[in-house]
């Protein structure tokens, strides 16, 4: 009995030893040994081919190869895919900046610029494009980037094994057909004709390494901890599940001679991305200089805890850079199928008792800048006509009274036959605690009881999709063009796990979306989407918060930063990957010296940073201070 | 048979060499007389009751702080008098009003401009010129306001002008109210968790070392489960997905705080039911339940007295700590622990950090002083022999 045990008890020790074995190594081998050859399709005649090598380049040519760069993130992932359960996680940015895509956009001039694809074409009929693959393209493994990995990409997306619903859809819908033309040319055909520039940002996909994904109903298993061969610059070397993952450049990589606006980008050598739950805990190793550079866009980084000696000595530097991109829709979602929200003249009324800009003003520094509307930052798509609702007493107790609300009880609350008007706001973020605290406080001014329900992230998450919320604080991550389909077109109402969680419910929406959606006519589809945003703002069942309109951080000096050290559309200043990203270069020279002067304590000359080329004039320049 | 028990007028039995008229000399396990309920609730009469307290009393630093608990507590049951942004008086065009208590009195009846709650200390301002007056309480903030001021930002540091007396929190609430409303929520909280948690834990326990056998065995196991679970897990679990109110979170601390008393009382209900006064008591056909509560219990009631001060210690550690992860009281509820979480969030501003790791130690100390010496004065070494 007792040496039957001891067995169990040696079999749990050994295979609880195996459990803990943090393999460091990463599995790169291809698995496929048998390549499949797509047919080819004759390619029409009279195509005009074009490219675009004259925007400027990003990337300074003062740049130094080498180093590594140090970074963190609050959760690693949960597997490597990128497509399949648990994949769409915050470190896939990290996975997908190293996968090139046929064509990209200038983030300064958002002109299409090449990066798999040398060149491309139209088809008349607006609804496909045609790419000439650059000759020299490789995956990481050596291999050659083919038009078969690209008809490749389809077969696999639209597999079941993958488990990702809505790439099949994807690319069952969207994206009719993929052609090979012959081996470096292929063509790609959209389900529905659209502009020449949204074509090309519909089509430019990158592709799926052939010779590598066996696809079987154990893919989505066997391939959770794979490092699949991408195109990029960096590829994944070292895992060290629970404490970091580091990327590694690729040896000879194709890009550094062959891609042109790649040049001076992507100077480190190595990127060690190490897991930091905690934000206060992250800026603590930043001033510990076991990170090299910190996001510094919320305000409190910015003005209280830089006051610091490796702030005032000037071994960080900060630097700030004003950007036009588009914006989330940020701010909050009223749910119109819940009393008294379902009342146009409640919602208004909530609208005027939200005082973001008392928000403003006090937590967030006057840094940020008040939200116009759903739709802001998007060119010539955004109505520029709409403006957010003041916080007004008076007008939000006119619409109250307009819907029945007219007594104030002894709280100072509106009541309508004896109930007071309470609204619950679901929120998932710690830090927008404080900020909510102060819209409750002035809401009540204005006879509205806002009541703070704070629910960890997925369960918010979910709470919100179940479409169980009464008012939910939260934003979308914003897309090319404005879509509307997905938030305010009723076959999405009214139903759990789709994105309208207003349950915006009209016919005249309905219509309107469906004209956007069908129109190739750019002209129209501009004129159909500021009608759409009035209607949105009209119905009051948006709030719209605040919108940052910088990036900046704050980096130890031997990050060094090109003249432009950011981008019209950055993010981001210190991201490593990605078109606009990985500019920056370390330089050893300066660490050590900047580590001397820290050891004798000292002082160097502080250099802070601001870039205002992209600073809109109507906006208060408060921030900078 | 119960009827005669509870006669008051009832002659105490005596203990052998005792003297009739002269009151009993009670001792831990040796009591086996019965006094009156009246007369063994009152610490007055008796004598080892007496001894106790003068011993408590001896102990200097464990009684004052037991003092000045009991005033910060009562002082904080009227912190709306103290620590308030409602005027305690004001007199308009002859009328006296007393805003503290009640409905919330808009801007226009005092002849301002706006129909919500009035700014007091505007008002005050505003009636320095005329015959009018306002009286405000000594700190004129409540817990929930924010306060800003032209071009700076919150926290703002201490300031006696601004009357802000140990700063503002990042968001521009002042820490005072917020460390006195905290206070007494935090009291509160742990008050009524102790009842709840004795109130089962006691009764559990005496059963079972009154009843023994399977119920003994039985429970022992549920406790020893149940004492298993995670209970932090548990309430960041059940945190995530509602929001924990005051009372839902009590029910969850209960829901897992009620086995601590069990174990000590069970040992000392064995101990004392096979003493003669309960055989006694059961021959005369007393109800377990009267057993229990009448004659078990005040012989116990030392192990009970000398926890108390430290359960209620932590109640509130266990408060504070939930609340600094996010997973207690709903915001904007002042609590400690939220403070604390701010102040470590932003030690740039010392005054939120030291304000409240200061309070906390200072308040954790004196229960803790309490407790010691109520358990020097219930030590029963020190009765067993007659001074």
């Amino acid at each position: 009995m007792s040496k039957k045990i001891l067995l169990i008890l040696l079999i749990l020790t050994i295979t609880a030893c195996g459990g803990n074995d943090d393999s460091t190594s990463t599995d790169t081998t291809s698995y496929v040994t048998e390549l499949v050859e797509y047919p080819v399709v004759d390619l029409p005649e009279g195509l005009n081919w074009q490219t675009n090598l004259d925007d400027p380049v990003l990337g300074s040519p003062d740049a130094q190869r080498g180093g590594r760069y140090r970074t963190f993130v609050p959760q690693l992932p949960l597997t490597l895919r990128t497509v399949g359960p648990d994949s769409n996680s915050s470190f896939r940015s990290f996975i997908n900046g190293n996968v090139l895509g046929l064509i990209s956009f200038h983030p300064d001039t958002l002109n299409p610029i090449p990066m798999l694809a040398n060149e491309w074409a139209f088809s008349d009929d607006n609804t496909t494009v045609y790419y000439r693959l650059n000759p020299n393209a490789r995956w990481s493994d050596g291999q050659p980037v083919t038009a078969d990995d690209f008809v490749f990409t389809q077969a696999f997306m639209r597999s079941e094994f993958i488990v990702a619903p809505w790439y099949n859809n994807y690319y069952s819908e969207q994206i009719t057909a993929i052609q090979k033309h012959d081996d470096q040319t292929i063509s790609i055909t959209l389900g529905q004709a659209k502009p020449q520039s949204d074509l090309l940002f519909f089509t430019g996909i990158s592709p799926t390494p052939r010779h590598f994904h066996k696809l079987d109903e154990n893919w989505v298993n066997d391939y959770n901890w794979r490092v699949a061969p991408n195109t990029g610059a960096y590829q994944i070397s070292k895992i060290n599940k629970g404490k970091f993952i580091e990327f590694e450049r690729v040896d000879n990589w194709w890009g550094d001679e062959h891609l042109h606006y790649f040049q001076h980008q992507f100077n480190v050598d190595k990127v060690r991305v190490e897991l930091i739950r905690d934000m206060q805990t992250a800026f603590n190793h930043f001033l510990r200089a076991e990170i090299d550079a910190f996001d510094m866009t919320l305000p409190e980084y910015w003005h209280s805890k830089s006051k610091t000696k490796e702030f005032a000595n000037g071994y960080i530097e900060k630097a700030m850079f004003y950007t036009d991109a588009p914006q989330s829709p940020l701010g909050i979602y009223l749910n119109t199928k819940t009393a008294p929200l379902d009342d146009r003249n409640v919602r208004l009324a909530f609208a005027h008792a939200m005082n973001f800009d008392r928000v403003i003003s006090t937590v967030l520094r006057n840094d940020y800048v008040r939200l116009p509307g759903y739709t802001v930052g998007q060119g010539d798509y955004t109505n520029e006509a709409i403006q957010a609702r003041d916080y007004s007493i008076d007008q939000a107790t006119a619409y109250l009274n307009e819907a029945g609300w007219t007594e104030r009880n002894g709280d100072g609350i509106f009541t309508k036959d004896g109930q007071p008007l309470v609204i619950t706001l679901t929120f998932s973020q710690p830090h927008h605690k404080d900020r909510l605290v102060v819209l409750r406080e002035e809401a009540k001014k204005a006879g509205i009881d806002l009541q703070l329900q704070q629910l960890d992230t997925s369960t918010a998450y979910k709470t919100i999709m179940e479409k169980s919320h009464q008012a939910a604080y939260m934003g979308w991550s914003t897309s090319f063009r404005p879509a509307y389909w997905e938030g305010f077109h009723s076959v999405n109402a009214d139903k759990p796990q789709t994105n309208n969680i207003t349950n915006f419910n009209d016919p005249a929406m309905d219509q309107l979306i469906t004209d956007y959606r069908n129109s190739t006519e750019e002209r129209e589809r501009i004129r159909l989407a500021h009608e759409i945003q009035q209607l949105i703002h009209d119905s009051g069942v948006f709030v719209p918060r605040y919108q940052i309109p910088y990036t900046r951080g704050a980096h130890w000096r031997w990050v060094r930063l090109p003249e432009q050290f950011a981008t019209k559309t950055s993010s981001a200043l210190y991201f490593p990957f990605g078109v606009s990203g990985g500019l920056f270069w370390i330089d050893q020279s300066i660490k050590d010296e900047t580590m001397a002067a820290r050891k004798r304590n000292e002082k160097l000359p502080v250099v802070n940073r601001l870039d205002e080329r992209y600073l809109k004039t109507d906006q208060p320049a408060t921030a900078t201070r | 048979m119960s009827a005669i028990l509870t006669d008051a007028n009832q002659t105490p039995n005596l203990t052998p060499g005792q003297e009739p008229g002269q009151p009993p000399d009670q001792l831990p396990g040796q009591a086996s007389d019965e006094p009156p309920l009246k007369k063994r609730l009152s610490t007055r009469r008796n004598p080892l009751s007496l001894k106790r307290w003068q011993r408590f009393k001896s102990i200097r630093r464990g009684y004052w702080s037991a003092l000045i608990l009991v005033v910060l507590f009562v002082l904080s049951c009227f912190s709306e008098l103290l620590v308030n942004s409602r005027a305690l008086i004001v007199s308009y065009d002859g009328q006296w009003y007393f805003p503290t208590y009640g409905k919330v009195i808009p801007g226009t009846a005092f002849g301002l401009d706006y129909p919500y709650e009035t700014n007091y200390r505007q008002l005050q301002q505003q009636f320095s010129e005329t015959g009018n007056w306002v009286l405000m309480p000594v700190v004129p903030y409540n817990p929930f306001e924010i306060s800003s001021r032209t071009n700076e930002f919150p926290p703002h540091p201490p300031s006696f002008s601004e009357r802000h007396y140990l700063g503002t929190d990042p968001v521009g609430r002042d820490i005072v109210a917020r460390l006195v409303y905290g206070f007494r929520i935090a009291m509160l909280f742990s008050m009524i968790l102790l009842v709840c948690n004795y109130g089962i834990g006691v009764i559990l326990g005496c059963l079972m070392g009154y009843w023994g056998g399977w119920f003994d065995l039985l429970f022992q196991r549920v406790i020893e489960v149940w004492s298993n679970i995670p209970f932090l897990y548990v309430v960041m679990i059940i945190a995530s997905i509602v929001v924990p109110n005051f009372w839902l979170l009590i029910a969850i601390m209960v829901f897992f705080g009620w086995m601590q008393m069990t174990w000590y009382m069970r040992t000392a209900t064995y101990k004392e039911r096979e003493r003669d006064y309960v055989a006694a008591a059961r021959v005369m056909g007393a109800s377990t339940w009267r057993i229990i509560i009448q004659h078990v219990l005040p012989n116990t009631v030392s192990i009970i007295i000398t926890f108390i001060p430290f359960s209620i210690a932590g109640a509130i550690t266990a408060l504070t700590s939930l609340d600094y992860l996010g997973f207690g009281l709903p915001p904007p509820t002042p609590s400690w622990g939220e403070l604390l979480k701010q102040g470590t969030d932003n030690l740039q501003a010392p005054w939120i950090v030291s304000s409240v790791v200061i309070a906390l130690v200072v308040l954790l100390t004196m229960i803790t002083f309490v407790g010691e010496a109520v358990r020097e004065a219930y030590d029963p070494k020190r009765h067993t022999y007659y001074e």
